[in-house]
């Protein structure tokens, strides 16, 4: 997997600095764990991190603390490198990991949920930050026109889907702000999965999609 | 620090600052080794090879205070900020040996140390179940050879170049854990702005680490 649309140096910065809504630094997270490209990117914006953090004036512990970690270095063991382990068979059955605390472990124990025909949603709960949703489109369908009322972050787990930005497939990622208004068509022959974080409500441009938002909650 | 006054406010005044130096560096730690990277590489590479303890508490004593000031500025009330150091630098002892100098600084590295930690403690609250952070992610399959070092003063002085606005919106985000859109409000400024304004700061500071700038 090598994607070619990666979410927005800002984002990126966000993820390093900790800043982004919990449901964007997990999208976010998925998408690093298959992108070299974004992790280089990260690198960088960790060293702007690692520098501002080296320039602050430092603010005293309590007196204590300096006893206290000594004390506590006697009882953990220092790791010794990591042995390269011989790469595991996939399983496919497997989410990935940056989204299993939020849906589960499984594909196969998921419980879509019917918002309209061809197009299922599951919702991640207690989340800290934003909303994540897992999106699943059948072949050919489309998601109706739409802008956001921020921010969307979407990544393709599988499948692919083609809208005016271009062709996005498994390990893409289209970060959209507020000024995008797009129709993202299912392309191919197999479902589209994926996994969007947003932090306000899609805003529908037809009045009856409107109407499916408020019937399903979208 | 090239930052505008405003974003400095919670400073404590310069002879506070030499006071609680004067406090903090009670132990054997008279040489002050400043940000010098080097330092602390060496430091660290005794740190691996002999679990030095002096050199251990050598990092502490540097950059524990740092880590406190940085966790109360994004936050984090007194106790949870004191652990969360406490944690972070107990860290810093068990996973010595896989500490990389040509990967990045040690500040970088306890930067990225204590952000995991948090991105966890934030997913552990909302979740019942938590997949663990690979600690390996940021230190393998980077699509580049790694600089032979990374420089640091080259971006302590493209950091410093900034606009006013841009070093304020950098600050925001580091320092104070502000998302975009906590920023657009507060600052009342276009979300679009306030992204935009983020990623020419982060084009031209990545410049200055690639040495270009």
């Amino acid at each position: 997997m090598r994607p070619r649309h990666h979410p927005d140096d800002s984002t990126l910065l966000g993820y390093s600095a900790a800043a982004l809504p919990e449901a964007f630094a997990a999208v976010t997270a998925a998408h690093l764990a298959v992108c070299g490209r974004c992790r280089d990117q990260l690198r960088a914006a960790d060293e702007i991190g690692g520098r501002l953090l080296e320039q602050l004036d430092g603010t005293a512990l309590a007196p204590s603390s300096r006893d206290a970690i000594l004390s506590r270095l006697r009882d953990v063991r220092v790791e010794t490198a990591p042995i390269p382990q011989e790469p595991r068979p996939v399983d496919h059955d497997l989410l990935p990991p940056a989204l299993r605390p939020y849906f589960g472990e499984r594909w196969s124990a998921l419980r879509w949920k019917f918002i309209a025909p061809g197009v299922r949603t599951i919702e991640a709960s207690g989340l800290a930050g934003g909303k994540l949703t897992l999106l699943k489109t059948a072949p050919g369908k489309r998601i109706p026109k739409h802008t956001h009322g921020a921010n969307e972050l979407t990544m393709i787990l599988t499948g692919a889907y083609d809208d005016a930005l271009g062709h996005f497939s498994a390990g893409d990622v289209a970060d959209l702000d507020s000024d995008i208004e797009h129709e993202p068509v299912t392309s191919g022959g197999a479902p589209c999965i994926c996994v969007a974080a947003t932090d306000a409500p899609l805003v529908f441009s037809s009045w009856l999609a409107r109407k499916f938002q408020r019937f399903f909650g979208l | 620090m090239a930052f505008p006054p405003t974003m400095v406010h919670d400073s404590p005044p310069a002879s506070k600052v030499t006071l609680f130096r004067a406090k903090t560096t009670v132990s054997e730690t008279r040489h002050e080794p400043g940000s010098d990277p080097a330092y602390w590489s060496q430091q660290m590479a005794l740190l691996g090879r002999e679990r030095d303890t002096a050199s251990f508490m050598r990092i502490y004593d540097h950059f524990a205070p740092k880590l406190h000031r940085y966790l109360l500025s994004v936050g984090e009330g007194n106790a949870q900020a004191e652990e969360l150091v406490q944690e972070a630098m107990l860290r810093v002892w068990r996973h010595c040996q896989a500490f990389d100098a040509r990967q990045a600084s040690l500040s970088t590295w306890i930067f990225q140390i204590v952000r995991n930690l948090r991105v966890d403690r934030i997913r552990r609250r909302a979740q019942a179940s938590v997949a663990p952070i690979d600690p390996a992610l940021l230190h393998t399959e980077l699509s580049q050879e790694p600089e032979a070092y990374v420089d640091n003063a080259l971006l302590a002085q493209a950091i410093d170049r900034l606009a006013p606005t841009e070093a304020r919106l950098v600050r925001m985000s580091y320092l104070e854990s502000k998302s975009h859109h906590e920023i657009s409000q507060e600052l009342e400024m276009p979300l679009g702005t306030v992204k935009s304004t983020l990623r020419r700061s982060f084009q031209k500071l990545s410049a200055a680490l690639r040495g270009s700038a």
